[in-house]
């Protein structure tokens, strides 16, 4: 947000006078009084008192912007490597070996399948669906039919479910309740993690996820031609199974009393649960892999149960120990598709947290958010993972055009942004021409694909939301001087560009029947007839337009310096962009290698996303991350879900949409918890990172805390806060009668009392010092 | 009928927060309202983020061509709920039906930005800064006005504007201080105890003194929200009888809302957004996608009206959206990006049971650029209104810089 009107407490002058005790400090005094640019320290500077400081500045900028910020020794080892010879290195990760992070990943097998192989293995209602109604065989490995069986076990008792209540149900104009009660089932983000995702993201995600997929809708159509809608016609051929109903239009919206058979089913539903909460007990005692068998041996419906009450925390204790399969196939059964999204968040909460190749991660997490695709649209639950992995990482240190057209031509994209189901007015599947016309479609004429989709044939128009968003979004930026002709020209030229079978995971392919014929007109250019070319031309004419250098110079700048950069550093970038072809790793040293990369304005210059919060201040303590789905649950909370922004244009890399209240409060909140080592699968011994010293004191341990967090540059202002916290009385909270507290009668909660000096003072301060320092100012900043 | 237009005395105010050491700057607040010598009267705002479908919510099914060039997405005439015999609702918006009839709603159709981008991101920029076409403005209109606005009697300002979300939106952002709050119950640190916790007053004063301008004024502006909030004990909220908001995040919003303007915090202007419009491929008709998030909307502003009870005297709603869509279905019975949409006015002071505006028409040549919905009423002039002559703010010149919003030129929403 814009500034805020100056308050009269902060009018106060606070200059450092007497307290200069650490030259951080007393470098921060500096900062803030020089008015005039400074370069962190010169490259070849003579050796003078300030270098060493500068230089270990000059590491802790570098982590801050090329990495997620310093892990426990990382400042020294730069330092030693020396700044620049670092930067070099993270500029070519292919150097870097991965390997302990290799070993993090291993678990998860998803990340090493293909997107058929995941469609396959984690099965959507889609092809659950096709299961049942004997369009596709049952799989035979006993994992994947355990999981399958479920799955239409679930189906089964939903659509019986469903059955019950319509016959229940008075005749109503809309059948809004319904969707939403049986919405949760669809949710992915709702069954991960420690159970605390908020409701608020699964509505979206779900919202999103219909408006995504088209089969899912009932079939409209008929009874639309016939003018008379599905809902009318159930309402009168089932006239009154209730006589309470008092049809009016503004009581019928409202929620109905529950008929008895519900009743009937819930009392079944939560004896069985009941019953799978005891079995979960009874088999937690038995070695994982009894516990696995035994599930296995059950009955589908007993499995049903059991899979319900492995929700939560529970069911993360029990499939502690189990083979990573053994544990995908235990979760798959209760959601599969949350199995593929759990892995893909925490292998991307984990690279941040622990890949070597830090800027390989942070540009491949840059790439991803110009390159937005949202998880809860439909199919690309299943693209994402493959999206990530083999469209983006490869090519994040490579050429733009190269990732543009790789892009371009990647099903995650072409299912978002709809460019899949994109026909040409004129083309001939438009036309209903049946088969080999002959006609001038260039080189790839008469070739004809088999039409993966029945429904595609009623698909018979242009979509322009892809042909916008590359030259909004993609290349040119809003002001790129493209006109409303020029998208829908572009959308034309994209005709064509498709995908096998999103369902299935199916890949790219060009449809030379839904292809517009013609020429067409983009950005002042003509694009001959030439099929799928015409859009590799096009891509190129994007790829290589200065404006496209200017807006991803100035994206990169915006990430890497500050959020309005200078504009003589965005120009220099943009030239080497186009000088160097769109090579990435030119443009980026470029902007490493600029003075204003290294000007004392651009320290700490950015506020942190969530996500660079979350990841950073897990780095920083050396926790351990056992299990990164509960930090997944952190980011909800802060607004900002990995893989969930919805719109095209991704996260905003800009503090104003970052820093307000609310998200403010969840940063002070998790820095508390993890330091207090109340994050569910995330170990912290902050005790060992304030210094091994048993019978260290306060002054002591905030001091090195500082030193180890923040590189000790903190403001007196955060020092003084914590050593007059540190100094108050314990239970002080208990006895100071407070004007603001209000009546006892509201129910106390005790449940997460912050950490409480008592007796044993010297670990709860700790924790809490740390705490307060993660949860700081200058901790949200890098 | 649930709500009629009586004027209360809103001697509950003081029961929301409990008799037993209140602040004495809620006490005052409760005191100045009850004694009428400033009503507080609120604005909020509902943004449908995605570009709604404005000719299939307000229907024009008088309208010829309608049909023609909706041929499977149109709203068949027996499933429209008809309001004045050229227009109709969405079946999904029966929850709107009650409020037509008592006269509280009032529909702006063929209204919206001016502008002619067929960006979301832009186009929402637009609306939320109130300058169409000018990407320089750095705040948005909300919170100008704020600016000019005689401020309630609680003196503590921390509430006087609210966004329901995890983050600050743009119509928000501006030099007064305005709150982002994705969760209530989550507003605090050190868990929802009803004490002040230690590490609170901590974090408090490192933000308070910090010389960092950004964190600073947000910091500020938290803890001071915190506080209050605590001692207004949002804890257990049961919304009014008859008050049911679906599941969901804006049904959330919209609950959470309530309860903040109940507890008499001193809400002036506040936000709320749904997402979920943008229906490019099956759209759907009476059913489908637009049909469930309408039916969402509706029963979420439903109930946030009827849970206000009196208090809807003096609160005016509205709805808008960053653009409409194209007047003919696409080739995957969706919708692409239009021009002018419908908006919704709802409130105490709202003369509704009308529908605004000059309705264009649907032929090729009363098409914007021959495919969208013309624009014949600018947002401006209808939120004008309603910050001139219900907030009384009435430098619209400040909240809307560029814009000619002469008091002559207002619909006459509100009587």
């Amino acid at each position: 947000m814009q500034s805020s009107p100056v308050r009269p407490s902060s009018l106060r002058p606070r200059f450092f006078t007497a307290s200069l005790e650490k030259p951080a400090l007393f470098l921060l005094a500096l900062t803030l009084a020089c008015a005039v640019p400074q370069l962190l320290a010169k490259k070849n500077q003579p050796a003078n008192g300030t270098t060493a400081v500068n230089e270990e500045k000059r590491a802790v900028h570098a982590l801050n912007r090329l990495a997620y910020g310093p892990k426990p020794g990382d400042v020294q080892q730069v330092m030693a490597m020396g700044v620049d010879r670092w930067i070099d290195l993270q500029l070519h990760p292919e150097k870097i070996s991965d390997d302990a992070l290799a070993a993090r990943l291993a678990p998860f097998r998803t990340l090493r399948m293909s997107t058929r192989e995941i469609a396959e293995e984690f099965p959507d209602n889609q092809i659950i669906k096709q299961v049942m109604d004997g369009k596709r065989s049952m799989p035979s490995e006993p994992a994947r039919h355990a999981v399958y069986q479920v799955q239409i076990a679930r189906l089964e008792e939903k659509r019986e479910e469903r059955q019950e209540r319509k016959a229940e149900a008075a005749p109503a104009p809309q059948s809004a309740p319904d969707s939403m009660t049986s919405a949760p089932d669809a949710a992915m983000v709702s069954n991960s993690g420690g159970g605390d995702s908020n409701g608020a993201k699964t509505a979206e995600v779900l919202a999103a996820e219909a408006a995504a997929r088209p089969d899912a809708m009932p079939a409209t159509a008929a009874d639309n031609n016939l003018a008379v809608p599905a809902n009318a016609s159930n309402g009168e051929t089932m006239p009154a199974a209730s006589s309470n109903s008092d049809s009016d239009m503004s009581t019928s919206a409202q929620p109905k009393a529950k008929p008895s058979p519900q009743d009937a089913a819930e009392a079944r539903s939560r004896e069985d649960r009941l019953y799978a909460d005891l079995k979960v007990q009874s088999l937690m005692d038995l070695p994982p892999d009894q516990r696995y068998k035994k599930v296995m041996a059950m009955s589908t419906d007993e499995q049903l149960a059991f899979a319900d009450a492995l929700r939560g925390g529970k069911g993360q204790d029990f499939l502690a120990g189990l083979e990573p399969k053994q544990k995908e196939t235990l979760q798959a059964m209760n959601n599969p598709q949350s199995v593929v999204h759990d892995e893909l968040v925490q292998a991307k909460l984990l690279r941040a947290i622990y890949s070597d190749r830090q800027l390989e991660e942070v540009m491949t997490d840059f790439w991803f958010n110009h390159f937005n695709v949202f998880v809860g649209k439909g199919a690309d639950r299943l693209y994402l993972t493959n999206y990530e992995q083999e469209v983006i990482r490869p090519r994040a240190l490579g050429t733009f055009e190269d990732l543009l057209v790789a892009t371009a031509k990647s099903p995650a994209m072409l299912f978002y942004l709809d460019n899949w189901l994109s026909v040409g007015p004129n083309s001939m599947q438009a036309l209903g021409i049946p088969s080999r016309p002959y006609g001038p479609y260039g080189p790839y004429g008469p070739r004809r694909f088999p039409n993966p989709n029945a429904k595609r044939k009623q698909q018979s128009g242009l979509n322009e939301n892809y042909g916008r968003e590359l030259m909004e979004l993609h290349t040119l930026s809003v002001n790129g001087g493209y006109s409303q002709r020029d998208v829908t020209e572009v959308a034309k030229v994209f005709t064509g560009w498709t995908i096998d079978k999103p369902n299935e995971g199916g890949g790219f392919q060009f449809d030379p029947r839904r292809h517009e014929p013609g020429p067409k007109f983009v950005l002042g250019h003509r694009i001959k007839p030439k099929g799928e070319e015409e859009g590799m031309e096009v891509l190129h004419m994007l790829a290589t337009s200065p404006q496209t250098a200017h807006f991803i110079s100035l994206k990169l700048a915006q990430r890497f310096v500050s959020d309005d950069p200078p504009p003589a550093l965005v120009d220099r970038m943009a030239k080497t962009f186009e000088k160097k072809k769109g090579d990435i790793r030119e443009v980026l040293s470029t902007l490493f290698h600029s003075a204003e990369f290294w000007d004392e304005s651009a320290y700490r210059a950015k506020v942190k996303t969530p996500f660079e919060f979350v990841a950073s201040a897990v780095r920083a303590t050396g926790a351990d991350v056992d299990d990164a789905r509960p930090l997944q649950n952190q980011l909800n909370k802060m607004g900002m879900p990995l893989y969930g922004a919805q719109p095209p244009t991704g996260y905003s890399m800009k503090s104003d949409a970052w820093v307000n209240s609310s998200a403010l409060l969840n940063r002070m909140n998790f820095a508390l918890a993890l330091t207090s080592g109340k994050i569910r699968g995330v170990k912290i011994d902050v005790a060992q990172l304030a210094g091994s010293a048993p019978v260290a004191d306060t002054p002591t341990v905030l001091t090195t805390l500082e030193a180890k967090l923040l590189a000790s540059d903190v403001s007196k202002q955060t020092h003084d806060s914590i050593v007059a916290q540190t100094e108050s009385p314990p239970r002080s909270d208990q006895q100071k009668p407070d004007p603001n507290t209000a009546s006892e009668k509201m129910t106390p909660q005790q449940a997460t009392a912050p950490p409480k000096p008592a007796d044993a003072a010297r670990p709860a301060d700790t924790s809490m010092i740390a705490g307060l320092l993660l949860g700081s100012p200058e901790f949200q900043r890098r | 009928m649930s709500i009629t237009r009586r004027v209360f005395l809103r001697n509950s105010a003081l029961a929301a927060v409990g008799t037993a050491s209140v602040p004495s700057f809620l006490t005052r607040a409760a005191f100045g309202a009850a004694e009428g010598g400033l009503r507080n009267k609120r604005l909020v705002v509902i943004f449908q983020r995605g570009a709604a479908d404005g000719l299939n919510i307000v229907v024009p099914h008088a309208e010829p061509q309608y049909y023609a060039m909706r041929p499977s997405i149109n709203i068949p005439l027996q499933s429209v709920l008809d309001l004045n015999g050229f227009f109709g609702l969405h079946p999904s918006l029966s929850a709107f039906q009650p409020l037509w009839q008592q006269r509280h709603l009032a529909i702006v159709h063929a209204a919206g930005s001016p502008d002619t981008t067929r960006s979301h991101f832009d186009a929402q920029d637009f609306m939320e800064t109130g300058t169409p076409g000018v990407k320089s403005t750095e705040d948005g209109w909300l919170n100008r006005t704020l600016r000019n606005l005689p401020s309630t009697s609680v003196q503590n300002a921390a509430f006087r504007a609210i966004a329901l979300g995890p983050s600050l939106p743009r119509i928000l952002s501006g030099t007064e201080p305005a709150v982002a709050m994705n969760n209530i119950n989550d507003f605090s640190i050190g868990g929802r105890n009803p004490r002040p916790s230690p590490v609170a007053s901590a974090f408090e004063a490192m933000y308070d003194h910090s010389s960092d301008t950004v964190l600073h004024g947000t910091g500020e502006e938290t803890f001071d929200a915190v506080k209050m909030l605590k001692a207004a004990d949002p804890g257990k909220y049961n919304p009014a009888p008859g008050a049911n908001y679906p599941k969901g995040r804006f049904g959330d919003s919209l609950r959470q809302l309530a309860q903040l303007i109940k507890a008499n915090l001193g809400v002036q202007v506040a936000f709320a957004d749904i997402g979920g419009w943008d229906h490019h491929v099956n759209e759907g008709a009476t059913e489908g996608q637009l049909a469930n998030v309408l039916s969402d909307f509706s029963l979420s502003i439903a109930a946030f009206w009827t849970d206000l009870g009196s208090l809807g005297e003096d609160t005016v709603v509205i709805t808008m959206s960053e653009f409409g869509r194209t007047a003919r279905e696409n080739g995957n019975r969706g919708t692409d990006h239009g021009h002018a949409n419908v908006m919704f006015v709802l409130g105490g002071p709202v003369r509704g049971g009308k529908v605004y505006g000059h309705w264009p028409g649907l032929d090729q040549s009363q098409l914007y650029e021959g495919r969208d919905l013309a624009l014949t009423t600018d947002f401006r002039q209808v939120i004008g209104e309603a910050v001139a002559r219900h907030l009384g703010n009435k430098n619209l010149a400040e909240v809307f810089p560029g814009f000619d919003n002469q008091p002559e030129k207002f619909l006459r929403l509100l009587g």
